[in-house]
C-alpha cells in the first residue's frame, strides 16, 4: 500500500490506488478494506493526506489526495532493509531446493 | 437519454449513516467508481457494485473512525453546558411573561391532580399481597358457574375441599378457609362483632401473617382455640394479655385464644380479626346438615380454597391441579344436572387488581373501576395540556424571533426542540408541585368517598414520589411536543422577516377545536350534576305507594314479636306497631316461587312477611279484599300486588279473590296451598333501581326481623329516649337499632351522592381548566390587536363595540360547544340511568338550561373580563409605543 501511493505519486487517492493494486496484482479489493488501511496508516503517521480541488467528474467532491511523510519513507526503508537480509539469507536454501 | 446515476438509496443510506462527518472523499470516491464502471459493465451491474461499496465503506474502519469526532463534538459537557443555557432562557422566559406562565402552571395542575391520584392508587393497588414470602407459589380457586350471566365465584363448593383433602395426590399445600366466622364476641361483659375465617391449620404457614405470641405449631390443636389479631386484642382485652382467655362467640360457643396475630398490611386481600380452626367448622357443618334437596356442590357461599405449590414443581403443579379438578367437576356435575361448574386457578399476585368475581373474600378492586377512571382522568389531563400546547402556539409570533435568530447563529432544529421541551418540563414541574398539594386535600376527600378506599394507603411513598416525578416529565414531553415541533420547523427567513406570518395561523382551527372540545367536556359535568341531583331529589319526593312518614324501623333482634308489640304498644307517642321482614323500599325482598294448582311450572315472585297491622300501619291501598285478620296468624292467606294479577292474568281485583296457589319453598316443605284474600295497588316494595314485579305478602311471625312503630310526638328525641327505655326492659344488653323510614331510604340512595361530588368535583376541574385556557387566549389576542383597538377607538369605535368584536369569535366556539356537548351528555346520562334506575324521572329542560346558563356565564365572565379591560384601554397608550 505504501509503496503504490509512493508509486503514484502526486496523484495518489482512493480511486487510483484501488485501480493501481488492482491492475497490479490481479486481484480486487474492496473499497472498505482499501480505506480502513489507508486510515490506520495515517493514524500511525506514515501517509498525510489533503483534499484536493474539486472535479467536475465527481459531482463536485473534492479528492483525497495521500503522500508519504518522512516517518512512511523511513519505514519503507526499514521494510525494505529486513527483507532484503531475509531474502540474502533464504537464497541458498531456495536455489537447494529449486 | 437521461445520464445514468448511482442508486439513490445507497446514496440517501451512506448520507444518512455519515451525517455530517467528513466523509466528502470517500462518497467522491465510489461515485467516481461507478462512472468508471459504467463505461466496463451493464448499468445493474455497476448499481449493484456502487452498492456493495456503499456497504463495504460503511462498515469499515475508514467511516467509523471519521465519524468518532462529530460523536465527540456532541459530548457531554457540551450537552450539560447547553441544558443549563437552556434552563436559564426557559426561566426567564417563564419568567418574563408571568400571567401565561401563572394559567399554564395552574391549569397543569388541576389537570395532574387527579392523574396524581389514579398513580398513587394503581402504585398501591400493584403493591396488594407483595409480602407474602410464597407470594409467587399460592393460588386459589375459581369457580366458573353458568348461574346468572355466567357468574364466576371466587368461593368454591365445601365438598371441592373434602375432595381436595381425600382425593388429591399432588404436592401443593391446601388450605382451605370459610368466611362464616362471624359473631358478637363476649369477654367480661364486654361485647364486640368480630368477623373471620375458619381455616386449616397450615393457613399460617402459607401466608405470612407473622404470630405475635403463641406457637405456630399449635396454636389450632384444640377446636376450640381462636387467634385474634392484636389490634382486635386491643379492643377486646385492653392491656391485658389475651393468652388464654375464653371469650364467647355467639352461637359458635367459648374459644380460648391461643395466639395474636401482628396487625394485617392493610394492602392484603384477606381481612379478618380471629382465626379459627377449620375442625371446627366441619363438625358445625356435621350437626347442621343443609336439607338432603340442595346439592352442596350447587352452594358458593363462603368457603375459600388456596393452594401453595411446591417450589421444586412450581411449574408443572398448578396444570395437575387444574387437571385434578376438571375430573372432580365432570364427576361432580352429571349431565341432568342444570347446575355446572369449572373450576380454575388464580394466582395470588393476580388477585388485586383483578378481574371481576362474586362473593369476593374481601377487597377486590377491580379492572374496569380503573379503566373507568383512566379514562376519565385522561378526561381531565388532556384539556390541560390542550392548553398548553394551545397558549405555546398562539404565543409562537413573539417567540418567533427569537427563534429566527437562534436558527441564524447556527441552532439545529433538535436544539431549539430541546429548548422548548425543557421549559414545558419545567412549567410541568412547577405545576407539580401545587398539584402535590392539590392531591392531598383530594385525597382525604377521596378516601371518605369510596368504600374500599379504607384500606387504601395513598400516603406517598418516595417510589410514588419518583412516579410522579417521572409523570411529570412526561406530561411535559407530551404537552410540549406539539408547540417543540412547530417552533423547530419554522424557517428562520420567515421567522424574522414578517410578523403577521401565514404561519401562526395554520394552527388556528386546531386551537379553536380545542377551546371546543373542553368547553363541551365541562359542559358534559355540568349538566351531569344537574340531571344526578334533579334525579336524586325527585326520587327522595317518589310517591312509593305507601307512607314513609313518622315510621320507626326498630330491628327485633330475635326479641319475640308479640312481647315487643305488647311492651311498645303502651307507650302514648307510638300509634301502632306492626312486624316485617324486611324494610320496604330499601332492601330487596326474599324470592318464592308459586304455581297455579293445575300447572307443573313456577313462576318467581317476591315475598314479605308481614303482620295483621302493617298494611294499615304503612297505608298501602287495597283495590279489593281485606288484610290479615287480628292476631290470627294466617299461614295460607296472602296479599298480593296488581302485577301478580298481570303476571298470571287475572283480569280485576275482585275476581282474583279466594284464588288459591302453590308455594314452593326452596326447601319444599314450608308454604303449600295458599289462597289470595286481598289485592293491593302496586307500590315500590324495592328501591326505585327495579321494576315493580308479583309480589306477595304473607302472615308468619317467625320470620319478623323488624319491628315499624308508627311515632306521632313533637318531642322526637324524648320519645326516642322512652323508646329505648322500653328496649332494654325487653332486649336485655343489645343494641336499640331504630332508624326512621325516610333517613333509610335516603340512605339507599346515597350513591346519587358520590356520584353528585365526582361529577361536581370532575365538572369544576374541567371548568376552571377550559376557563384558564380560554382566558390565556383571549388575554393574547387581545394584547396582540392592542394597535388595532387603538385605532378603532380614535376612528370612534365604542368600548361595548370593541368588546363585542373581540369576544364575538369565542361566543361563536362556546355555542358550537354547547350545541355538541347537551345532546350527547342527554344521550349519555339517558342510557346510564336507565341502567341503573327503573323509575326515573325524564329529563327535563330546566337542568339542561342551568348548566348551559352556568357555563356561559362562566366562559363570558372570562371572555368579557378580559375584553372589556382592552376595550377600556386608552388609544393614545396603545399608539404611541411605536
Amino acid at each position: 500500500m505504501l509503496l503504490t501511493i509512493a508509486a503514484l505519486d502526486e496523484d495518489a487517492y482512493g480511486v487510483a490506488i484501488k485501480e493501481d493494486i488492482e491492475q497490479r496484482t490481479d486481484r480486487s479489493i474492496s473499497i472498505g478494506a482499501l480505506h480502513s488501511t489507508i486510515t490506520r496508516l495515517d493514524e500511525k503517521g506514515l501517509i498525510k493526506s489533503w483534499l484536493g480541488d474539486p472535479t467536475q467528474e465527481r459531482g463536485g467532491r473534492r479528492k483525497r489526495y495521500f503522500q508519504l511523510t518522512n516517518l512512511g519513507k523511513a519505514a519503507l526503508r526499514d521494510m525494505k532493509a529486513l527483507r532484503d537480509e531475509l531474502w540474502d539469507l533464504s537464497k541458498m536454501k531456495l536455489a537447494f531446493s529449486a | 437519454m437521461k445520464p445514468i446515476s448511482p442508486p439513490r438509496l445507497a446514496q440517501k443510506l451512506f448520507d444518512w449513516f455519515c451525517a455530517d462527518s467528513a466523509v466528502e472523499d470517500l462518497r467522491g470516491d465510489i461515485d467516481e467508481l461507478f462512472y468508471v464502471n459504467l463505461s466496463r459493465m451493464p448499468a445493474v451491474k455497476a448499481k449493484l457494485k456502487y452498492w456493495i461499496h456503499t456497504f463495504s465503506l460503511i462498515t469499515s474502519y475508514a467511516v467509523k473512525k471519521r465519524k468518532r469526532p462529530t460523536i465527540k463534538h456532541s459530548s457531554f459537557d457540551y450537552t450539560m453546558d447547553m441544558l443549563k443555557s437552556y434552563f436559564v432562557i426557559a426561566t426567564r422566559s417563564l419568567a418574563k411573561n408571568k400571567f401565561f406562565t401563572i394559567i399554564n402552571v395552574l391549569g397543569l395542575a388541576i389537570g395532574m391532580s387527579i392523574s396524581l391520584l389514579l398513580i398513587a392508587m394503581l402504585i398501591n393497588v400493584s403493591t396488594y399481597d407483595e409480602f407474602h414470602v410464597n407470594k409467587d407459589r399460592i393460588y386459589r380457586v375459581i369457580s366458573k358457574t353458568n348461574i346468572r350471566n355466567n357468574w364466576e365465584f371466587v368461593c368454591s363448593p365445601i365438598p371441592l375441599g373434602e375432595k381436595f383433602k381425600s382425593e388429591y395426590g399432588g404436592s401443593a399445600e391446601i388450605v382451605r378457609i370459610d368466611k362464616s366466622l362471624s359473631a358478637v364476641a363476649e369477654f367480661n361483659g364486654k361485647e364486640l362483632p368480630l368477623e373471620g375465617y375458619f381455616v386449616d391449620p397450615n393457613f399460617l404457614k402459607v401466608f405470612t401473617f407473622p404470630l405475635v405470641k403463641g406457637n405456630i405449631a399449635t396454636v389450632f390443636s384444640k377446636p376450640h382455640s381462636i387467634i385474634i389479631t392484636q389490634e382486635a386484642a386491643e379492643r377486646m382485652f385492653g392491656t391485658e394479655d389475651p393468652i388464654s382467655k375464653v371469650i364467647k362467640m355467639g352461637t359458635f360457643g367459648e374459644f380460648e385464644v391461643t395466639g395474636i396475630l401482628k396487625n394485617l398490611p392493610k394492602n392484603s386481600h384477606m381481612q379478618f380479626d380471629i382465626l379459627a380452626p377449620y375442625a371446627l367448622f366441619e363438625s358445625i357443618q356435621q350437626t347442621q346438615p343443609i336439607s338432603a334437596s340442595v346439592n352442596p356442590w350447587t352452594v358458593l357461599e363462603s368457603s375459600y380454597i388456596y393452594l401453595m405449590v411446591p417450589e421444586k414443581n412450581a411449574e408443572t403443579e398448578p396444570d395437575h391441579i387444574e387437571a385434578f379438578m376438571d375430573q372432580v367437576a365432570k364427576d361432580a356435575y352429571t349431565k341432568d344436572m342444570e347446575f355446572k361448574a369449572t373450576f380454575d386457578l388464580q394466582a395470588l399476585t393476580g388477585i388485586v387488581p383483578g378481574p371481576e368475581y362474586v362473593r369476593e373474600i374481601g377487597i377486590s378492586w377491580e379492572y374496569t373501576g380503573f379503566v373507568i377512571f383512566g379514562v376519565l382522568t385522561l378526561l381531565i389531563l388532556l384539556p390541560a395540556c390542550f392548553n398548553y400546547t394551545n397558549i405555546s402556539i398562539s404565543r409562537a409570533l413573539k417567540r418567533s424571533k427569537e427563534i429566527g435568530l437562534r436558527k441564524v447563529v447556527g441552532g439545529q432544529r433538535d436544539q431549539i426542540f430541546l429548548q422548548f421541551i425543557l421549559e414545558t418540563v419545567i412549567v410541568t414541574l412547577l405545576a407539580l408541585g401545587v398539584s402535590y398539594l392539590i392531591f392531598t386535600v383530594l385525597r382525604d376527600e377521596f378516601t371518605a368517598m369510596m368504600v374500599a378506599a379504607e384500606f387504601l394507603d395513598l400516603n406517598p411513598t418516595a417510589f410514588t414520589l419518583a412516579c410522579f416525578l417521572a409523570f411529570a416529565i412526561f406530561v411535559g414531553l407530551i404537552a410540549g411536543a406539539v408547540p417543540a415541533l412547530y417552533f423547530s420547523k419554522l424557517s428562520p427567513i420567515q421567522a424574522l422577516k414578517s410578523k403577521s406570518s401565514s404561519k401562526v395561523s395554520i394552527g388556528s382551527n386546531f386551537r379553536k377545536a380545542l377551546v371546543v372540545g373542553q368547553f363541551a367536556l365541562s359542559l358534559g359535568f355540568i349538566m351531569g350534576v344537574g340531571i344526578t341531583v334533579k334525579q336524586h331529589i325527585a326520587t327522595l319526593n317518589y310517591n312509593f305507594g305507601f307512607a314513609q312518614e313518622n315510621i320507626l324501623d326498630v330491628k327485633l333482634q330475635g326479641v319475640d314479636p308479640n312481647i315487643f308489640r305488647n311492651e311498645f304498644s303502651k307507650l302514648s307517642a307510638v300509634q301502632n306497631v306492626s312486624m316485617s321482614s324486611s324494610v320496604m323500599g330499601v332492601s330487596g325482598p326474599a324470592t318464592a316461587w308459586i304455581q297455579k294448582p293445575d300447572e307443573k311450572d313456577s313462576t318467581e315472585v317476591l315475598q314479605m312477611f308481614v303482620d295483621h297491622n302493617y298494611i294499615a300501619n304503612l297505608d298501602i291501598k287495597l283495590l279489593s279484599g281485606k288484610s290479615f285478620t287480628d292476631q290470627q296468624e294466617s299461614k295460607h292467606d296472602v296479599i298480593v300486588n296488581e302485577e301478580f294479577l298481570k303476571q298470571f292474568k287475572i283480569a280485576n281485583p275482585a275476581e282474583a279473590l279466594d284464588k288459591t296457589f302453590i308455594l314452593a319453598g326452596p326447601d319444599g316443605n314450608r308454604g303449600g296451598e295458599f289462597r289470595i284474600i286481598g289485592v293491593a295497588k302496586n307500590f315500590h316494595y324495592s328501591d326505585l333501581r327495579r321494576p315493580i314485579q308479583s309480589f306477595l305478602f304473607r302472615y308468619d311471625s317467625s320470620q319478623f326481623r323488624y319491628a315499624n312503630l308508627k311515632v306521632t310526638s313533637n318531642e322526637m328525641h324524648s320519645t326516642l329516649v322512652n323508646l329505648e327505655a322500653v328496649w332494654k326492659t325487653i332486649g336485655g344488653e343489645k343494641k336499640f337499632e331504630a332508624r326512621f323510614f325516610d333517613d333509610e331510604i335516603e340512605d339507599a340512595y346515597s350513591f346519587y351522592f358520590s356520584m353528585i361530588k365526582l361529577c361536581g368535583f370532575l365538572g369544576f376541574l374541567a371548568i376552571s381548566i377550559s376557563c384558564l385556557g380560554l382566558l390565556g387566549m383571549v388575554v393574547y389576542t387581545s394584547e396582540n390587536r392592542m394597535k388595532e383597538i387603538g385605532v378603532r377607538k380614535v376612528m370612534g369605535a365604542s368600548s361595548t363595540a370593541i368588546a363585542v368584536l373581540l369576544s364575538k369569535d369565542y361566543m361563536k366556539l362556546m355555542l358550537i360547544a354547547a350545541i355538541i356537548a347537551t345532546p350527547v351528555t342527554i344521550f349519555l346520562f339517558d342510557i346510564m340511568l336507565s341502567g341503573t334506575q327503573h323509575y326515573r324521572i325524564p329529563i327535563g329542560a330546566i337542568e339542561v338550561i342551568l348548566s348551559l346558563l352556568l357555563m356561559l356565564i362562566l366562559g363570558v365572565g372570562t371572555i368579557l373580563s378580559q375584553t372589556l379591560r382592552a376595550a377600556k384601554a386608552n388609544p393614545v397608550d396603545t399608539l404611541r409605543c411605536e
